[in-house]
């Protein structure tokens, strides 16, 4: 039931880009500009694994190169891909013949992602638009030696997270360089950590996973022109949770063409 | 009511006596009766006494999500850290001057990941830590529990056995119960079959823990009462009513037992009745057997029995024997039993300990508390003897098999089996490192098999 109802929300969401993309006036094809830069993405999130009674807290740090396509209609597309660090802290694997629990450095691995932003109407300087974003990272696999016991042993796992989140944004456009604006986002996460656990002849494999956790968050962002060419994106925002509040805050520094 | 266990050292010095003897000798499996013929389920099969799930707590976090602990280098001045940590911009830096330490509330929206590892790049800082979360452990209030069982929870110090009867512990040689059942106690539909003498089912520490009446192999009659002594104390020593607020407390808190008589008032039993004992506990849903008992002739029926027990699940711990010889057996069969050699107070091995590479592990077996039926020590004495033998150390590993059983359920005899051994003290190991054919691979170590290995 809770995997069909997480299907259904995700439709939802996709039903959202469609029409962002579908729905953007005169839809036309011509790129209108071009900008690349580099930005940091920090993220955390409350999510109750199955089994747990307690939320614990996945956090994500992502540094990525980035593409923002302008297209007409004032229509964004962003690509980024880049490197991550994911800290799955206090998840615990009960299923393995040795139990073990996460408490240590975060894991490195790839971040890919994806986010279209259209404004869709003015109301004198607010312009009222949607967005919605994509970010899938993967980790590389991690191995820890299991010592103190009468033979040797190692664990190694792998994590990979999804997040699909949409939501309207309202922009402040003033004559001014900055341009600051507030969103609210729907956004739905799957994570997936499994590992392998050799002691001896004992082995097991667990995998846990969370499908489609929602949530809403709040945040404040500015885009700032710098000069003509050089501006800067910034945003933070916050969670609500009922294992504790997550927390999104990014920035980007572009070069524009 | 430990006073008067004190009082009465001659009484205790007679149990001990008796008990030294510990395993009830079968006699070498030679005198072959008659198969006896599984008596009618007239009992409730422990298969359908279910009514808890698996008493495992789930963590929580393990560290403050807001507070870190800090120790800067020698060289540096209180006054500069304090300037220095408050230039982080931490809302609050409090120090514990007796070691040096800070406690730091993080910067709002900062986590303490984050925190430590920008803490963690500054030279001036030697140590930068989570705050770790404490908690009251899980330590059982029966009467006896601190003063008398050493072999749960050994603090050091002095064992008194009263009338000048005294030892000197080395803390920490014990099984690690208390830490361990911070984490699983056991689950109450898990059950332990304790083949011996009986049990005493009316016995305070043990009556509710009781499964059935079980079945007396020895008499043909599906009663197993304890008409000696030896089986109520096992049963005890391996889950006797825990955090009762009395008596003594067993080492799997919440799982229970099925008594199986397959030796007699004499102590004497036959192949034969241990052959029925282990498969009619297994038909019966048994998840654990304890064998106190063993014979000095390998038997390939009571072998099979014991494949047979594997293969429904079910795992076997067994005494090694207590004459300094080889192993006994069912204890003997390597792939099947786990064979239990004794330790003491100081995790030493003990003498009378049998041994061979079939010892798997050792668990405490000297002077080990455990309950005795009232009929044994007499009206108006306190039903609790002290008891040594790889007898008194073999429940104590069937009793982490149950609770290895009811965390894990998914997991075979032959895995449960394995966790055993892989996760013992070496207690040896300055002499005899590594697996070695007297304490196998160690003494047990609850803790490491129960609580969670932490991947940092």
């Amino acid at each position: 039931m809770g995997d069909r109802s997480g299907w259904r929300r995700s439709i939802c969401i996709l039903a959202v880009l469609a029409l962002l993309a579908s729905g953007a006036p005169a839809a036309e094809p011509n790129v209108r500009s071009i900008a690349v830069g580099l930005s940091t993405e920090h993220f955390s999130r409350s999510v109750v694994w199955p089994g747990d009674e307690a939320a614990s807290k996945i956090l994500s740090h992502i540094v990525s190169a980035r593409v923002d396509i302008g297209l007409a209609g004032g229509i964004v597309f962003r690509l980024d891909a880049g490197l991550s660090l994911g800290d799955f802290s206090g998840l615990t694997f009960d299923g393995l013949p040795i139990s073990l629990e996460l408490d240590g450095d975060p894991i490195g691995g790839f971040a890919l992602g994806a986010e279209v932003a259209a404004p869709l109407k003015k109301v004198g300087a607010f312009e009222i638009g949607a967005a919605g974003r994509f970010v899938y990272s993967f980790g590389m696999s991690k191995s820890w030696p299991l010592e103190g016991f009468a033979v040797e042993g190692e664990a190694a796992g792998q994590p990979s997270a999804m997040e699909l989140s949409a939501g309207p944004r309202v922009a402040f456009r003033s004559s001014g360089r900055i341009v600051p604006y507030a969103e609210v986002r729907a956004s739905l996460f799957w994570a997936r950590f499994r590992i392998l656990e050799t002691l001896g002849d004992l082995g097991g494999e667990e995998t846990k996973s969370v499908r489609g956790d929602l949530a809403v968050s709040i945040a404040l962002g500015a885009d700032v022109r710098v000069t003509d060419r050089i501006s800067v994106k910034a945003k933070a925002g916050i969670m609500p949770a009922a294992g504790g509040a997550g927390a999104i805050i990014s920035i980007g520094a572009m070069y524009g063409f | 009511m430990s006073r008067a266990i004190m009082g009465r050292p001659w009484r205790i010095l007679a149990a001990f006596a008796v008990l030294l003897l510990a395993s009830p000798g079968v006699n070498g499996g030679v005198a072959v009766r008659t198969v006896k013929r599984i008596g009618p389920p007239v009992q409730r099969p422990a298969r359908s006494l279910r009514f808890e799930g698996p008493s495992v707590r789930r963590r929580g976090p393990r560290y403050s999500a807001d507070r870190v602990l800090v120790r800067f280098r020698p060289e540096i001045t209180a006054a500069y850290a304090e300037g220095l940590l408050l230039s982080y911009g931490f809302p609050s830096v409090r120090r514990i001057p007796a070691i040096g330490v800070y406690s730091v509330r993080t910067a709002p929206g900062v986590s303490v990941v984050e925190t430590l590892a920008m803490l963690r790049r500054n030279g001036d800082i030697e140590a930068a830590r989570p705050d770790y979360r404490a908690r009251i452990a899980d330590v059982p209030n029966d009467t006896y529990f601190q003063r008398y069982q050493y072999s749960l929870q050994n603090r050091g110090g002095t064992l008194d056995l009263g009338g000048g009867l005294t030892f000197a512990m080395t803390a920490g040689a014990d099984i690690k119960a208390v830490a361990a059942w911070d984490s699983a106690k056991g689950a109450a539909d898990v059950v332990i079959a304790v083949l011996d003498t009986g049990v005493d089912m009316m016995h305070p520490d043990l009556a509710a823990k009781i499964v059935s009446s079980g079945y007396d192999f020895a008499n043909d009659d599906d009663d197993a009462v304890d008409d000696h002594w030896h089986g109520t104390l096992v049963a005890g020593i391996a889950a006797a009513s825990t955090g009762n607020g009395a008596g003594i407390a067993g080492v799997a808190w919440n799982c229970r037992i099925l008594p199986v008589k397959v030796v007699d008032e004499n102590g004497d039993g036959y192949y034969s009745w241990i052959i029925d004992g282990i498969i009619w506990a297994t038909d019966q849903g048994a998840d654990v057997i304890n064998l106190s008992l063993g014979g000095e002739v390998p038997d390939p029926f009571l072998e099979d029995a014991c494949q047979y027990a594997q293969d429904h699940g079910v795992v076997i711990a067994a005494a090694s024997g207590n004459d300094a010889g080889g192993v006994l057996y069912p204890a003997a069969y390597d792939d099947t039993v786990l064979a239990a050699a004794a330790s003491d107070y100081n995790d030493a091995i003990a003498s009378f300990s049998n041994f061979g590479p079939e010892v798997d592990v050792a668990a405490p077996g000297v002077w080990i508390l455990g309950p005795v039926p009232l009929s044994y020590v007499g009206a108006g004495q306190l039903p609790y003897v002290f008891g040594t033998g790889t007898s008194a150390a073999a429940p104590q590993v069937a009793g982490l098999a149950a609770i290895i059983r009811s965390a894990k359920p998914g997991l075979t005899a032959e895995e449960i089996m394995m966790i055993i051994r892989y996760t013992a003290d070496d207690i040896n190991r300055a002499t005899l490192p590594g697996r070695d054919d007297h304490a196998g691979y160690g003494r047990i170590n609850m803790q490491r098999a129960l609580v969670p290995y932490i991947l940092d």
